[in-house]
């Protein structure tokens, strides 16, 4: 009895101490994870660090032991793709061309899709909704030989517009359905007020509602833009032999039977492709959480 | 300058009728306050003449003219929405000159006019701000200003006044007034505030689950109501209404209540008829000394309001008002026996819940 009441009343100190130990528990298990999940970038970034020898000679686990950015310099500039020696620099412009359109014009799109979608009365407005869900669900590849059908019709198949149109063409489902739920959370009213006011379609959403769009559009820039970047298979078909962007250059790169390989070198290559995604995530973490309506209405 | 007519508007959504055959014919320049419990579709009405809401069934005529298909900025209206609904990324000065600049206004007059509501409205000092650095109140008058600003022919205003100080709204209400008289326009005004209503309004409708109980002068809706309904809402405290069944001796109809019985003059229904009467709590009066008392009752509590005191007493296990002057109200027996003015009761068929017409 006396036991049992102890056990339930307990000293604020003891339930303290309790609490600490949870969140002891709680951060082990984090950092351990962290870890685990950190350990192949951890072990990329050191490799890219070592020299040619000491790759060879060690342990993919062991520390560089005179750390330097030579694989750095070589994969940017001076490694071998095919029979081109330029390193890796020259696909990052292809990339960034490919990129700025493809996602200017799928974010852009996809906000004024989402846009008359919610907040107009759009005739089928669900069933359009309903097409972009299986449309954003489908696996892509699926869709590959028709497209390239389509675009050797139309005569951008292998060209930069060509690319540019298949991003677009594959962006724009997704994008759209997390720009109409976002729309659908604005109040109404204000829709209807800008209406009363005399303001049209694209007035509205210039001058009202793009305004309050600014974090969903960093949301779906960054989907976009990650999207765009990391695609390999898309550009390998699409793009053309002169627009091949970073990351089909670095499977080239790694994918090189001649000589020794280095692998320092394809860590290091591996690592500035990846940079760009990473370095936006990091970047624009606090537009996830920020409100847009404040002020709008009532309360 | 608009004359509004509603002819057998009909708005569900899915399963819920939110208008029912509403009727209503508003006329040029006049004042039209709606009433009507929360949910009763005042909103949607307004939102129907502003042209934002498509009606199932029924149409709205402005000046004759049929409005279906013109576009809300066609209808030359000014709107305050229940909501405010203030562009939030837009200051002050913006949220009002929006609506203006769209009409291509030269920027001198757009300027003008802003200063105009904004000294108006009390908001000059708010005018570089944007709506989420204000107060319910203040973003409530910046509402009121993008209306304003329009000089429509036609003004709809949602409960305009409804986050204000009763100071500010007393203000506001004679501002209001001022300017209807001044603008010449047509307003069409929802409001839960009966002294808003009674005062602003040349006539009011009375709403009560998608149906029009009434539409009245604010005097015609106080001493006459129509139904149970009307009668049972305007007044604070409402009408008492006191069940009774119609008794005729000699041929005189007469008000049998639970206990006691009321000469009402010019009452013809027929013998057994079951009605509700209802007297105003000023219009019941102390019986003198000797006087044959039409109520009787124990005193149960007062109130005193200022100018008066409400007096609450039960009468056949109902509670009912009286309203007395309070130097009469400090002086009362426990049992009091009250005399009804005859000539200002009024009486509904229980049944149909709507005014019998008396022959005075
Ligand atoms: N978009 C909607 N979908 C479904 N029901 C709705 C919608 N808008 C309004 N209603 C319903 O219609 C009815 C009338 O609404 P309305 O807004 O016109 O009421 P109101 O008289 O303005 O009430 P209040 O005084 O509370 O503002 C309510 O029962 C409401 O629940
Ligand atoms: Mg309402």
């Amino acid at each position: 009895m006396t036991a049992a009441r102890s056990a339930r009343y307990r000293s604020p100190r003891h339930r303290q101490s309790i609490v600490r130990a949870q969140h002891f528990g709680l951060y082990l298990f984090l950092f351990t994870a962290a870890l685990f999940f950190s350990i192949p970038l951890l072990i990329m970034i050191s490799t890219s660090l070592k020299t040619a020898a000491e790759v060879r000679a060690g342990s993919v686990f062991a520390l560089p032991v005179e750390p330097g950015f030579a694989a750095w310099t070589r994969a940017w500039g001076e490694a071998c793709i095919g029979r081109t020696c330029e390193g890796i620099s020259a696909g990052l412009w292809n990339s960034v061309i490919i990129l700025i359109p493809s996602t200017v014009l799928s974010v852009g799109l996809a906000a004024l899709n989402g846009y008359a979608l919610s907040l107009w009365n759009v005739p089928r407005a669900g069933a359009i909704l309903a097409a972009l869900l299986l449309g954003a669900f489908i696996p892509y590849q699926v869709m590959i030989y028709p497209l390239v059908r389509m675009a050797s019709t139309v005569g951008i198949y292998g060209s930069l517009p060509g690319i540019v149109a298949v991003h677009v063409i594959f962006g724009i489902p997704v994008l759209t359905l997390i720009f109409c739920n976002f729309y659908k959370g604005l109040p109404p009213e204000l829709i209807k007020a800008a209406r009363v006011d005399g303001a049209g379609f694209f007035r509205i959403f210039r001058r009202i509602v793009l305004p309050m769009s600014g974090n969903i559009i960093i949301v779906a820039l960054i989907l976009s833009v990650t999207g765009v970047w990391n695609d390999y298979l898309l550009s390998l078909i699409f793009a053309g032999r002169d627009n091949l962007p970073m990351t089909v250059q670095l499977a080239s790169l790694v994918g090189t039977r001649i000589g020794v390989p280095e692998y320092n070198v394809n860590m290091a290559a591996t690592l500035i492709t990846a940079l760009p995604p990473l370095l936006l995530y990091l970047l624009s973490g606090k537009y996830f959480v920020r409100g847009v309506t404040a002020g709008a209405i009532k309360g | 300058m608009t004359q509004i007519t509603i002819r057998n508007a009909e708005r569900s959504y899915g399963a819920l009728k939110v208008l029912r055959d509403v009727s209503l014919d508003i006329a040029d320049q006049e004042f039209a306050v709606l009433l009507g419990p929360s949910g009763c579709g005042k909103s949607t009405l307004l939102s129907a003449i502003a042209g934002l809401d498509d009606l199932q069934s029924g149409e709205i005529l402005f000046d004759g003219q049929n409005v279906a298909g013109v576009e809300p900025a066609d209808r030359d209206i000014g709107m305050v929405f229940q909501s405010y609904a203030l562009y939030p990324s837009m200051r002050v000065r913006d949220n009002l000159s929006f609506g203006l600049e769209t009409q291509k206004l030269p920027k001198a007059d757009i300027r003008k006019r802003v200063e105009w509501a904004a000294d108006l409205l009390q908001i000059t000092p708010l005018l570089d701000r944007k709506p989420s650095a204000l107060s319910g109140g203040q973003r409530q008058r910046v509402a009121i200003g993008r209306a304003l600003v329009r000089e429509a022919s036609l003004f709809l205003f949602d409960e305009p006044l409804s986050n204000l100080d009763a100071k500010l709204r007393t203000e506001m209400r004679v501002e209001i007034k001022a300017l209807h008289q001044r603008l010449g326009a047509t307003f069409i005004y929802v409001t839960h505030d009966q002294v808003e209503a009674m005062t602003l309004a040349t006539r009011i409708a009375v709403i009560n689950g998608g149906v029009i109980e009434q539409f009245a002068t604010p005097e015609e809706i106080y001493n006459r109501p129509a139904s149970l309904f009307v009668a049972g809402f305007i007044g604070a405290p409402p009408m008492n209404l006191i069940p009774a069944v119609v008794r005729s001796d000699a041929g005189q109809a007469y008000a049998q209540l639970a206990d006691g019985a009321l000469t009402i003059p010019g009452l013809t229904a027929a013998d057994g008829t079951e009605i509700v009467v209802g007297i105003r709590p000023e219009d019941l009066a102390l019986c003198e000394e000797g006087e044959a008392a039409d109520l009787t009752g124990k005193v149960v509590v007062a109130e005193l309001l200022g100018a008066d005191t409400l007096v609450w007493i039960e009468v056949a296990g109902q509670r009912i008002a009286v309203r007395l002057a309070p130097e009469d109200a400090d002086r009362l027996d426990p049992v009091v026996r009250l005399r009804a003015t005859a000539d200002r009761i009024s009486v509904f068929d229980a049944a149909s819940t709507k005014r019998l017409e008396l022959t005075r």
